[in-house]
């Protein structure tokens, strides 16, 4: 055992960090691989549980939803959702984006935000686009249900 | 590259009667394997028509035409490995671009 890992270990002992800042700290120490694109419904069990550590540049954008019966309303099991969407083709719809013509920007911004999704077309430039791309692979989202909602989201890159 | 073919597949359960006032139910299934290399080939001509029209409709807009089609592509050509899939108890079903 090295010493950083010692010191970590020892952090969480005298409970100075958290378990989950123990695990991030450590997944950092010891960077892994992503796991493998998988096309299997056990998709969600599967998914990474960090976005640290990844060596390689992310290729795809993962969204898996897994929701209740009382949710979808459709008895018989939970239904998932799992896609997976190439991140060239997040570039290639970025640039799309950018072929908008401007005086077209404040009707489309507006329409977003009427539904709920408060996005600024004439800030998503082409320019940007690597650097947007970088840092979602250190994306991850996870949703939560609560009570009666027994939705899980979970959006991550591999 | 372009996505070559494109693989369906969905399972869903029917009921048929089984006699008086009983169903049983039926697992039905759908496997498709569309050749899109084909479908392309077959909108190829159509797309050649249409090429100076949208040229013409991206003058009016100001839209530099080329960068359109080289968007156009871009898109098309990063469709490849795209993977949905949908589990429910009334279907499952699946599509996945290659």
């Amino acid at each position: 055992m090295n010493d950083d890992r010692k010191s970590i270990l020892e952090m969480l002992a005298a409970g100075k960090i958290t378990t989950d800042e123990a695990e991030r700290l450590l997944t950092a120490l010891d960077p892994k691989p992503a796991p493998p694109a998988t096309d299997t419904p056990d998709a969600y069990a599967s998914a990474p549980t960090s976005a640290q550590g990844r060596s390689k540049p992310p290729k795809y954008l993962r969204v898996l939803v897994e929701a209740d019966e009382s949710t979808t309303g459709l008895r018989g099991g939970p239904t998932t959702v799992n896609v997976r969407v190439p991140m060239q083709l997040l570039r290639a719809g970025v640039r799309l984006a950018g072929l908008i013509p401007p005086q077209a920007h404040d009707q489309l911004d507006e329409a977003f935000s009427k539904h709920g999704v408060p996005v600024t077309l004439s800030q998503i430039k082409p320019e940007n686009l690597e650097e947007l791309i970088d840092h979602l692979g250190d994306l991850t989202v996870d949703v939560d249900g609560k009570d009666e909602n027994k939705t899980r989201v979970r959006v991550f890159c591999e | 590259m372009i996505p070559w073919s494109a693989s369906i597949r969905v399972n869903w359960t029917t009921h048929r009667p089984a006699g008086p006032g009983s169903m049983t139910p039926r697992q039905r299934r759908l496997h498709l394997w569309v050749p899109l290399f084909l479908v392309w080939l077959l909108l190829l001509p159509l797309v050649l028509i249409l090429f100076p029209f949208v040229a013409l409709a991206c003058i009016f807009v100001r839209i530099n035409a080329l960068r359109l089609y080289a968007t156009a592509w871009s898109v098309l050509t990063s469709l490849r490995h795209t993977f949905v899939e949908v589990h429910s108890p009334a279907a499952n079903v699946r599509v996945h671009l290659a």
